[in-house]
């Protein structure tokens, strides 16, 4: 009888162990994760640091001022690790995986209204606020649409609905008068656009470069740039960190934000060696980065382009109420 | 008797059959492209794929990712059948518990596997332990599966006689239990290398964790359309280096039981 | 009366305690990711009814028709190659190969070939859900019955009948084990079809919520694609127990586990 009670406890225990290894090991990865001050160096060293970026072309100041040495002489050792997104990025500066990491704001609206304790410690990228933008909503060549109006009905092709794509481009087809609600979205990666687009199997698609370039290479043309449309010089992504890692390294975050600032103006004042420095951490080919439109470089933050994404994101229900913008930004 | 005769001319046939089949894909795929039923573009010549193959063998970076992959396939399938004996050798002796873990295996085993990449993603990012996540979680169940059933078919005689010699747990494991439930292992070994190897992929395509997957998904990003052709082909011969090898394997360990087995039978 | 009451009882206290202790276990979790069971199970109906029909709906006719014609294909080229040994020969390698690929490997391939729309995505779920109805109904076919097959011969039936009565009805356990394996793998290749190029669907669904860091609808839809699978699997055994019924009854007279 004994025996088996003492069985039945062994199973169910083991069962138990082994149903919750996934969980616990991810609550124990969260807890035993490297203590927020971990970066600081031991005694005197540079600081070492992991920033997670995705390669495309808006991270350019960050490898720009990495080969400039601009990170070395705040005395950082920078480490940028390739991400696929926001959400990569995100959970991972969460866990502490990552010490910064770059993203859009809608993402970081996003994660900072369900309560992830981020803050924003750099601009990242923005848009140029007028025509030639580095990205914008094209339409293959011999297309019937003329007008943003014209897209009611149509597909439209977005790398994400419920993020920056799907959001501005809601934006520009309201400032032009249309129903947002009309346009049948679908979500293909940035690659595949500019064939999607030739092949006609969308009716048009929102692109950033190089992929613009690219597309306009094959006939497509640029019917609207719905960044713009969406707000005066829009901030499209920042640098960002945890409000704990903030607070255990005061200083560490000066540095990195006074590295990366400094990254963005001389980014922006050198746009042949941003060009350049594509060339080493993306597959985008030489003509094509000659060719393409620069996103614009700057450190001022943009806390009013923010408050529009804000009300944006509470106009297409991507959240109940709007974000604290400035507990974000603070 | 012997059957020598006909067996190697069969097995001769049936080479130069499947040789036969395997030169008239490859024509396939050569041709159809070259005359246009598909564009190029999107289904490179067969030539075309060899030679990303041979372009992607002499770069470091695929070494590293096949390594990567079989890392993954390698530690998830161990904790995969590690765990399913165990437990599988506990449940499936006592009748109660097997009639009592029923259920929960019946509710958990469906739920897809994929279902926990977003879980992955994450708890883990695009770490080795979001693809032993998957690996693991995959695998298990039929591991699993293939031990309760082993180790409840072991034979009653043979249990009955166990007991009256008053073998000890481990006595018993080693000679009653072990034996008949090695085949049951093997299979279960072989059908969750299988499904490893499947998962290590997708996870590495989709989470983006190091591997072969990854470079499928950095081709496929690239428009490195004969590359990413190149890069699927040697998942695929994987696959079937791990089919062939778990069935091997197979044949020579049971080898050694089923001839003991029959001996004992006569 | 008992006997069926005390079955019930076995088969759901191991979950009815899992279920608990998760509750118990996750109440007061403050972890972002691993929120109270609590908040999952309110989340549901919110999560689900406004989705039911954009999302879900379509998930499910696609699964349908995907592993529909998985199976159609499976058991048509499997007839006419469980038949013909030379073919099955030359043909096997390149099965094998075939059967290798990782489907969630093939989805860019067939983005490529078929776009992105729905033929693209049943096209994902019968490439990977053919495969064991395929080789196991050559195996059930190449199983038949010599006596019966040389019976069928002495009484003059060929062609259709002969295929209805001889081939498929002894070739169907057989099937009926790939197509129970199928619906599994048919399964996960909706989810991951869904999860590449997709605008809705029940996997598109719960990697938006991930993205959006909507996490406990996230978990809603994890649990809601086990619910699913459960659920199908249930409804597959009513389905095998019908079908095989005489196989299962021939079983039970020979003494057969």
């Amino acid at each position: 009888m004994r025996r088996q009670i003492l069985l039945w406890t062994c199973a169910v225990a083991a069962l138990l162990a082994s149903c919750s290894k996934p969980k616990s090991e991810g609550a124990g990865s969260e807890a035993k994760a490297p203590p927020k001050g971990a970066a600081e160096p031991a005694a005197g060293g540079p600081t070492k640091l992991t920033v997670a970026a995705i390669a495309i072309v808006d991270v350019a100041p960050l490898y720009l001022g990495n080969q400039k040495g601009f990170f070395a002489e705040q005395n950082l050792d920078l480490k940028i690790q390739n991400t696929q997104g926001g959400a990569e990025s995100v959970p991972g500066v969460v866990s502490g995986q990552f010490q910064f990491a770059f993203a859009n704001m809608i993402s970081l609206l996003l994660g900072h209204a369900k309560g992830l304790p981020l803050k924003v410690v750099a601009a990242g990228n923005f848009s140029t606020g007028k025509a030639e933008d580095f990205g914008g909503i094209i339409i293959p060549a011999g297309s019937a649409v003329k007008a943003m109006k014209d897209l009611e009905g149509k597909t439209l092709a977005v790398n994400q609905i419920n993020n920056i794509g799907g959001v501005t481009v809601r934006a520009a087809m309201r400032k032009a008068g249309g129903d947002p609600d009309k346009i049948k979205f679908i979500e293909i990666p940035f690659p595949q656009m500019p064939g999607a687009l030739g092949e006609k199997r969308v009716d048009a698609a929102w692109v950033v470069e190089p992929f613009l370039t690219v597309a306009r290479g094959q006939g497509a043309t640029v019917l609207d740039w719905n960044f713009a449309d969406t707000a005066p010089t829009l901030m499209i992504a920042a640098y960002f960190t945890t409000r704990d890692y903030a607070q255990g390294n005061p200083d560490v975050v000066k540095r990195f934000t006074a590295a990366i600032n400094k990254s963005l103006s001389y980014a922006a004042e050198h746009p042949d060696e941003a060009r350049a420095i594509l060339l080493t951490y993306t597959k985008i080919e030489k003509p094509t980065a000659d060719k393409l439109n620069l996103p614009l470089w700057t450190p001022e933050i943009n806390r009013a382009s923010v408050g529009v994404l804000a009300d944006l994101m509470v106009q297409d229900k991507l959240v109940t109420a709007k974000p604290d913008v400035d507990a974000l930004l603070q | 008797m012997t059957t020598a005769s006909p067996e190697p001319r069969r097995g001769r046939q049936r080479a130069v059959l499947g040789a036969l089949g395997l030169a008239g894909a490859a024509a396939l795929a050569e041709i159809v492209p070259r005359i246009g039923v598909v564009s190029p573009r999107y289904l490179p010549p067969f030539s075309a794929m060899l030679g990303a193959l041979g372009r992607e063998a002499s770069s470091p970076a695929f070494w590293r990712a096949l390594l990567d992959t079989l890392q993954g396939w390698a530690l998830g399938l161990a904790i995969a059948v590690t765990a399913g004996v165990v437990l599988g050798a506990v449940i499936g002796s006592r009748r109660g518990l097997r009639a009592a873990t029923a259920s929960t295996i019946e509710f958990l085993r469906p739920i897809p596997s994929v279902a926990l990449i977003p879980v992955a993603v994450l708890l883990y990012g695009a770490q080795l332990r979001s693809t032993l996540l998957l690996v693991v979680y995959a695998s298990f169940w039929p591991m699993l599966l293939q031990v309760i059933h082993g180790v409840g078919d072991v034979d009653p005689v043979a249990r009955d006689t166990a007991l009256s010699y008053r073998f000890t747990v481990w006595a018993k494991l080693r000679y009653l239990v072990l034996p008949s439930a090695l085949p049951y292992i093997l299979t279960g070994v072989r059908l969750s290398a299988a499904i490893a190897l499947i998962l290590a992929i997708t996870a590495e395509l989709v989470i983006g964790t190091p591997g072969l997957g990854k470079e499928i998904g950095v081709a496929m990003s690239s428009s490195a359309v004969p590359a990413m052709y190149a890069l699927i082909l040697v998942v695929g011969l994987l696959g079937v280096a791990v089919n062939v090898g778990f069935r091997a394997l197979e044949r020579r360990v049971l080898a050694w039981h089923l001839s003991v087995r029959t001996e004992a039978a006569t | 009366m008992t006997a069926s009451l005390r079955r019930v009882a076995l088969a759901v206290a191991l979950p009815g305690l899992l279920f608990a202790l998760w509750w118990i276990a996750s109440d007061d979790s403050v972890s972002f990711y691993l929120p109270p069971l609590r908040r999952i199970v309110a989340a549901f109906g919110p999560t689900w009814s406004p989705r039911w029909a954009s999302h879900v709906a379509p998930s499910i006719a696609r699964l349908v028709i995907g592993y529909a014609g998985a199976v159609v294909l499976g058991v048509g080229l499997g007839v006419p190659l469980g038949g013909r040994p030379r073919l099955r020969a030359a043909l096997e390698p390149v099965l094998e190969l075939a059967r290798a690929l990782p489907p969630p490997a093939l989805v860019p391939v067939f983005m490529l070939l078929f776009g992105i729309g729905t033929a693209m995505k049943l096209l994902v779920i019968v490439s990977g859900a053919v495969w064991p109805v395929l080789l196991n109904t050559i195996e059930g076919v190449r199983a038949v019955d010599d006596v019966l097959a040389d019976t069928c011969r002495c009484y003059g039936i060929t062609g259709a009948t002969r295929l209805r009565v001889l081939v498929l009805r002894a070739a169907s356990p057989q099937i009926v084990t790939g197509m129970r394996q199928a619906l599994s793998i048919a399964i996960i290749l909706m989810v991951i079809s869904e999860m590449f190029a997709s605008s809705s669907g029940l996997g598109y669904a719960i990697i938006d919520f991930q993205r959006g860091f909507s996490i406990p609808e996230m978990w809603s839809g994890v649990i809601l694609l086990g619910v699913l699978g459960f659920a199908m699997s249930i409804g597959f055994r009513v389905f095998e127990a019908r079908v095989l019924r005489w196989y299962h009854a021939q079983r039970r007279v020979r003494g057969e586990p």
